[in-house]
């Protein structure tokens, strides 16, 4: 019953443990870690697993190693051999109730005080609606509205850094759910229910975000971006937001914005049917608000980098890009095909791409 | 029913039997053994179709912005995969084990109700068929295992997907709560003289502990499946938000039936383990007691906890301290319960056979499920991992590292009872080992990708998250897998050929079952044993090792000491599976509500099937006295 040659089980584990330490610590970079935090509640949320993990890993090595050692050293017996017939030990027993009871009390109380962190809503934070769709993420700010009306945006959600900012969730079909991994753990965005999450960007950054709970065949490409600006620029991005946008510059890809312009708010194009660009009469809600679409970080809803190539594809092939999406399931392939020419795609990418808000953006995390 | 006479002293042959030949004879089997057949032998190609679905899933997340699935059919696969690997893998392999193994353990001829038993068999098959047969009838179910409010809604989900989820799913509900109800009189009623609660094996304690589970939970399941089915075709509005009616209900009828699910689909195993280890150690189970009464507090708490799977939902802080704090007690009797396993193989003398050492996997892998398990019972580190990749490591690590780690230790374990062969040892051990490695390889890089921002539930992700490397490598652990399951499938098929003859005892195990021959007789056994102790067998033969613990050595217990009543077993019926598949046919009709000839007919149909069954179910008992008589 000897333990002399090296068991390669042993070394297994201290190879899975140096692997794991070093996979860990490389992803604390990565564009959606959870460890590599910039706002507040995320960070508290890292404070607290920092703590558990090491409980963990103890436990964890204690009873690995407990049940490795047993396995090893008792596994040579010789045949037939009649070990004691022990058949428990209430002390020993009571012991290891109480041990791990004690663990689960630290982690309890951890858990409570990031808890009550975690859900303070001071009353000065700044209002924004978030409203899930299948599959965008909608913004409105009650509080920087524009004659009553909310200033209304998608897909880019900007707040101020330093300034706690509290979020009310609302779906507007489906179940979706709101994780900027950075910044907040995730909630839940249900019909016919409010949800708040409050937190404070610490740093100016462009953040990844995602629609978190399965909400249908787009599921997957449903993103957004949060842009946290420092609160100048970012008093400046609503200054601009709150005046109607106007076409700005000559058009890209050879495209005419005056006409493209006129095409979208053709009645008999459609795009009015669903979208807002304010200002223009355009007053369609069921699909994004295209305000200052210009300077849009990406197009549907988080799945490409805005470009006006991009944009383009998207309206021509946004089928393929976006399987279910529903601005293709009602306009239809063939409908795009037979009633917008390659030139009208072009001045209509001409036109979005020349309302633009000027901000300096800050790098994306 | 007449009471047999008194019948003393060795029965010698089995009574001539009136059970067909061939299949004839499994379609109307009522004996438990068989029947405990049917269930693994359909749960295991349940659990191979469910690896299928796993393994397209893999390959199209094996590389970034991949194309090999549609979303839809990719969202269709998910959600399929989860419920096939729970409701018809894993569940029914722990109610087929329970079925072969319980009765011959308690000194048993059979189950309680053995034609019940039969039916509950053939809704469970019935049930995943008609499941599967979505795939040919417009497409499989896409919202998920837990299918949440309102995407189940008709407007969102159009296609018959969720309506075949719902009912093939109510017909295995109805054979789960037909079996709890059995398997709950079986052990309280037809335990052998002297084997008292507290002399019971632990597989058959944790078998009757989720009997209770079973009969408490699924209600909660069953109700929320008719409510949506209420929703999607008779106009209710139960989960319909936009007209006075709650998504958040769905939660929680889906929870506290899904958390104390998890109990069902563990318990059962964890009772595995707490037979094979003790064999394989030659010493009895450490603190048998603590073992037994931890399996009851963690049935009772399982109840307390549904809703730590809705941190998210906004129930509010105090909700969620209450169900953190429920959720992490449970951490308790799930340590002790680890820590008496470990007690027991210390200073035993080990045999590290095939079973022994999935047993031993088992206690490994799941001791990391439950680690996760702690971080995501805390609310605010769960708002970062649910939904998340986190939560699929986690729940890959208790549901594959442990039940079907497990489900393999009890396989091998029990697998010469059943055949009257060995697996074969060499095969087994090469496949363990293929297991464990492929497993980890396959799961352990989900917490990564998981904390590193990747969700769950999507069928395609961009490049330059991180994610991609941990993506391939899950990937390539999912085809060893796969080999490791066809190197099983292997070691059956030689080994139900040519295995080594296994005899009646061939681990020198310690319970009943293993006192008769390989396989049973139908009858299970010639005499009812008298029972004294936890270990019948073991004292028979150690009679100088024998007792559990007290001091008083036991009197020998496989000597008969009471009047031996005479075999008394069912005789062979149709009728609870033409009863099985007249309530399928009824369920057809109601999904096909809208197309109102069809349904009718199929409903008309049915219920006289069912009528038939029944009115033939209730003479059924007045045949079995013949056969007791031999
Ligand atoms: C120490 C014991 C355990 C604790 C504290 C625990 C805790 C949790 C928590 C909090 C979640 C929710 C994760 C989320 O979605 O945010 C979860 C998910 C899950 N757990 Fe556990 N768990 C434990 C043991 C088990 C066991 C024994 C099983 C089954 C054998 C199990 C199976 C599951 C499954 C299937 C899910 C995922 C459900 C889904 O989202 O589809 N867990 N667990
Ligand atoms: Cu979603
Ligand atoms: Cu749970």
């Amino acid at each position: 019953m000897g333990t002399r040659h090296r068991p390669p089980v042993r070394r297994l584990l201290y190879a899975v443990l140096a692997f794991g330490a070093l996979a860990l610590a490389g992803c604390s970079t990565l564009p959606a870690s959870t460890l590599d935090t910039y706002g507040d509640h995320a960070r508290r949320i890292h404070e607290l697993l920092v703590p558990i993990a090491w409980m963990a890993l103890a436990v964890f090595l204690v009873v690995e190693g407990a049940l490795i050692y047993t396995v090893l050293r008792y596994r040579r017996r010789a045949a037939g051999t009649m070990p004691r017939q022990v058949h428990g030990n209430t002390n020993v027993e009571i012991m290891w109730t109480i041990a791990p009871a004690l663990i689960v009390v630290v982690v309890s109380v951890l858990t409570f005080r990031t808890q009550a962190a975690n859900s303070q809503m001071p009353a000065d934070a700044l209002k924004i609606h978030a409203i899930g769709h299948q599959w965008w993420f909608e913004f409105r700010y009650p509080e920087q509205g524009i004659d009553g009306a909310d200033l209304v945006t998608a897909s880019d959600m900007y707040i101020p850094v330093g300034r706690p900012v509290t979020v009310q969730l609302e779906a507007a079909d489906v179940m979706h759910n709101f994780w900027v991994p950075k910044l907040a753990g995730k909630t839940y965005m249900i019909p016919g229910k409010t949800n708040y999450l409050t937190f404070t960007a610490e740093q100016p950054g462009i953040y990844r975000a995602v629609c978190a709970e399965f909400c249908g065949e787009a599921h997957a490409l449903m993103r957004f971006r949060v842009i946290a600006l420092e609160p100048a620029e970012y008093d400046s991005w609503v200054a601009q937001h709150r005046v109607a946008p106007v076409i700005g510059g000559g058009g890209v890809l050879g495209g005419d914005p005056n006409r493209g312009k006129e095409l979208f708010l053709n009645a008999r194009k459609l795009c009015i049917t669903c979208h807002v660009i304010e200002g223009t009469g355009a007053k369609g809600i069921i699909g994004p608000n295209l305000s200052y679409y210009g300077s849009r970080q990406t197009i549907a809803a988080g799945i490409m980098p805005y470009s006006p190539e991009n944009l383009e594809r998207w309206l021509k092939h946004g089928y393929e890009i976006k399987p279910g999406n529903l601005m293709s399931r009602v306009l239809t392939r063939d409908w795009i095909a037979a009633n917008l020419t390659d030139q009208d795609i072009k001045d209509l990418v001409a036109y979005l791409d020349s309302m633009k808000v000027n901000v300096a953006l800050p790098p994306a995390r | 029913m007449a009471i047999a006479q008194g019948h003393v002293g060795h029965v010698s042959a089995p009574p001539a039997t009136t059970v067909p030949a061939g299949l004839a004879g499994w379609l109307s089997t009522v004996d438990h053994k068989r029947i405990g057949i049917i269930y693994m032998l359909a749960a295991f190609v349940f659990f191979i179709i469910g690896g299928i679905e796993a393994l397209l899933m893999r390959v199209q997340l094996g590389t970034p912005e991949n194309t090999f699935l549609t979303p839809d059919f990719y969202n269709q696969l998910f959600t399929m995969h989860g419920t096939t690997m729970i409701f018809l893998a894993v569940m029914p392999m722990n109610v087929g084990l329970g079925n072969y193994v319980v009765p011959l353990m308690i000194g048993a001829r059979d189950m309680a109700f053995p034609r019940l038993n039969a039916m509950s068999v053939w809704l469970f098959i019935l049930g995943g068929l008609m499941l599967y047969f979505s795939f040919f009838a417009g497409g499989a179910p896409n919202v998920g295992w837990f299918a949440y409010a309102p995407l189940t809604q008709k407007p969102y989900s159009p296609t018959f997907g969720v309506d075949y989820w719902i009912l093939g799913l109510l017909l295995t509900g109805v054979a789960s709560i037909a079996g709890a109800l059995n398997f709950i009189v079986t052990i309280l009623n037809m335990r052998a003289p002297g084997l008292s609660l507290n002399r019971m094996p632990l597989f058959v304690w944790m078998q009757l502990i989720v009997g209770f589970i079973l009969v408490f939970a699924f209600p909660a399941l069953t109700v929320a499946q008719i409510e949506l089915l209420f929703d999607r075709h008779f106009g209710t509005r139960f989960f319909v938000p936009s007209q006075g009616g709650d998504a958040v209900l769905w939660q929680h009828l889906f929870w506290f039936f899904g958390h104390p699910e998890v109990y069902i689909l563990i318990l059962p195993v964890m009772g595995i383990v707490s037979e094979t280890l003790p064999t394989f150690s030659r010493k009895p189970i450490f603190g048998y007691a603590f073992v037994a009464f931890s399996g009851v507090a963690i049935g009772f708490l399982g109840f307390l906890v549904w809703a730590h799977h809705m941190f998210g939902v906004g129930l509010g802080p105090l909700a969620n301290a209450f169900f953190a704090g429920a959720s992490f007690l449970i951490a308790v009797p799930t340590g002790v319960k680890i820590f008496n396993w470990i007690a027991t193989m210390y200073d035993g003398a080990l045999s590290l056979t095939t079973s022994m050492l999935y047993s031993i996997g088992f206690i490994a892998m799941f001791i990391i499920g439950g680690l996760s398990g702690i971080t995501l019972a805390s609310p605010p580190v769960d708002l970062q991992q649910t939904d998340s990749y986190y939560v699929v490591a986690h729940l890959h690590y208790v549901l594959f590292g442990g039940s079907i780690l497990g489900l393999f230790a009890g396989v091998f374990y029990w697998f010469p009872k059943v055949t009257g062969r060995m697996l074969d040892e060499r095969l087994g051990k090469v496949q363990f080992w293929l297991m464990m490695i492929s497993f980890n390889v396959t799961f352990f890089p989900m917490h990564i990708i998981g904390t590193d921002g990747m969700p769950r539930r999507i069928y395609t992700y961009e490049s330059g998250m991180g994610w991609d490397l941990w993506n391939l490598v899950a990937t390539v652990g999912a085809f060893l897998m796969a080999a490791s399951v066809l190197l099983f499938l292997w070691n059956l098929m030689v080994s139900l050929r040519r295995g080594a003859p296994a005899g009646n005892d061939p681990w020198d195990a310690a319970t009943l079952e293993w006192s008769v021959s390989s396989p049973p007789p139908p009858h299970n056994f010639d005499q009812i044993p008298v029972v004294h102790s936890r270990r019948p067998l073991w004292d028979h033969k150690y009679p100088e090792h024998a007792g559990d613990g007290h001091g008083a050595s036991a009197p020998d217990p496989l000597v008969a000491g009471f009047e031996q009543p005479a075999i008394h077993l069912p005789s062979p019926t149709y009728h609870p599976l033409i009863l099985g598949v007249g309530l399928t046919t009824l369920f057809f009709g109601i999904l096909y509500s809208s197309i109102p000839p069809l349904s009718i007919s199929l409903a008309v149909v049915g219920l006289a099937l069912v009528a038939f069954a029944i009115v033939g179910w209730v003479r059924d008992s007045h045949k079995d006295s013949p056969y007791a008589a031999h």
